[in-house]
């Protein structure tokens, strides 16, 4: 695992770096903040630097392994209706513990006058998550064409993002945003890919698209609230 | 000035650190206990690597929290009061090397380089992902500037994404769609969104709130177009190499 570390360290400064670069040019240049607000930038920058290291050797040892784990036990325990069932349950529980979607969702409350709660749009959100995360595992029993069934899903969006009133149009496309926590990226694509190892007559490539339909699924979920008297 | 962090502040990135493992271990607790079975040398790998990414994570968006976010906002109220030429260019530079250290981008350009078994170069997707981020911050900072309504952009664009799924090789349309969640990480939504916000509230008209969002939708849609173009031209190459 310090052999990993090691191999990190030089990947993650390269990462982070550029960044930091333009932010030091841009606060010499036209910004100009006080010494100890950029002192604070400084700190700030470390700390992330050292949490990316300690993050993506973490999901290489144990997050990965994870969610490849579980891809590859899914098709063996048999029924699809399992798999539908540990797809939407893994949309609808990571949405509904994402800090970011109850921001957002508060947000949506303000611009409705309150009369779509916060608390209730949590879960549609998560719903239309859980949904779509289940959808895009059946895509990858079924092999339906990822391209026909996107093609779907986002002239639904569009036609939808007419009808919904305009200032609920920016909150939905980033509610879209909200669904890809950095714990759950990896679990999700290694889950998928897992899935894909298992199953035969599929190439890998077919694990992808998941995460995508993901975001969709809170956009519509979104939009349609939005559409309520 | 206002952004000194307190201990409210680490709490609550604790906190949101927490709420993100839960499901995930409760998930995985689920599994070992009714399918899985794996022995513990496994588990107690998948444990430490965990709490690792854990920890990383807490410690990388208290770092962005309190060093990106507040100069994320200053940036964007300078180049308000900048001339009008600036906000490409700046807005397109901001985006690309912020997108540069989004970490899910990363994660998403790995397995796409391991399940291609190498045929699709994470060195490849990765700038390609940041090139359509640097397209959709620049566009949405001149959107700002002009306040240009947002769906004047989005309906096009992804009437756009359409069209050019009937084009794009399957493989390469499913990682643009995942390319277009994982774009719009902590990163984007912290530094890239108080970019918008801060130019909004010098610029933006009346309401900063309505026409400093949208960005993080103009992001998304941009990096599903850009890796769909990397698509393209990838089987393009490919077709002129056979022929």
């Amino acid at each position: 695992m310090m052999r990993l570390l090691a191999q990190q360290i030089r990947e993650v400064l390269g990462v982070v770096a550029p960044l930091v670069v333009v932010i030091c040019v841009l606060q010499l240049t036209v910004v100009r903040a006080p010494t100890a607000l950029f002192l604070q930038f400084l700190a700030g920058s470390a700390l992330a630097t050292v949490g990316m290291l300690l993050l993506f050797t973490g999901i290489e040892v144990g997050i990965l392994p994870m969610g490849r784990f579980i891809g590859a036990e899914l098709p063996r325990k048999g029924s699809p209706s399992l798999i539908l069932a540990v797809g939407f349950a893994l949309g609808f529980a990571t949405t509904v513990a994402e800090p970011d979607v109850l921001v957002l969702a508060r947000q949506v409350e303000a611009a409705s006058d309150g009369a779509i709660g916060a608390y209730g749009l949590t879960y549609v959100i998560a719903a239309g998550v859980g949904i779509f995360a289940a959808l895009a595992l059946v895509r990858i029993l079924t092999r339906i064409s990822i391209a026909h069934l996107l093609a779907g899903v986002y002239a639904v969006m569009i036609l939808l993002s007419w009808l919904a009133p305009v200032e609920i149009i920016p909150l939905a496309y980033d509610a879209g945003s909200v669904t890809t926590g950095v714990l759950t990226t990896p679990v999700v694509l290694a889950l998928a890919l897992g899935l894909t190892s298992v199953l035969g007559e599929r190439s890998a490539e077919d694990g992808f698209g998941l995460l995508g339909l993901a975001s969709a699924g809170a956009i519509i979920a979104v939009l349609l609230l939005g559409l309520l008297p | 000035v206002t952004d000194v962090p307190t201990f409210g502040d680490v709490g609550r990135t604790a906190w949101s650190v927490v709420l993100a493992v839960a499901p995930l271990a409760g998930f995985f607790a689920a599994f070992q206990w009714l399918f899985l079975r794996l022995p513990a040398k496994e588990v107690s790998r998948i444990l430490v690597g965990s709490v690792m990414a854990s920890l990383g994570l807490f410690l990388f968006l208290l770092g962005v929290n309190i060093g990106f976010l507040p100069f994320g906002r200053l940036i964007g109220e300078a180049m308000g009061s900048l001339a009008p030429g600036w906000l490409f260019p700046l807005g397109a530079l901001l985006g690309f090397v912020t997108t540069w250290g989004e970490p899910s981008v990363r994660i998403l350009a790995d397995q796409v380089e391991e399940a291609s078994s190498g045929s699709i170069r994470r060195a490849l997707v990765v700038p390609t992902i940041c090139v359509g981020v640097a397209v959709a911050v620049g566009v949405g900072m001149v959107r700002i500037g002009y306040q240009i309504p947002l769906l004047w952009l989005l309906v096009p664009g992804y009437g756009l994404v359409i069209v050019a799924m009937c084009f794009t090789h399957k493989t390469f349309v499913a990682i643009a769609v995942d390319a277009g969640g994982v774009a719009t990480g902590p990163m984007a939504n912290t530094v890239l969104l108080a970019l918008a916000l801060g130019t909004a509230s010098v610029i933006g008209g009346p309401d900063p709130l309505v026409h400093g969002l949208g960005l993080v939708a103009l992001i998304s849609l941009a990096s599903v177009l850009a890796v769909m173009a990397l698509g393209l031209l990838v089987h393009w190459k490919e077709g002129r190499k056979e022929s």
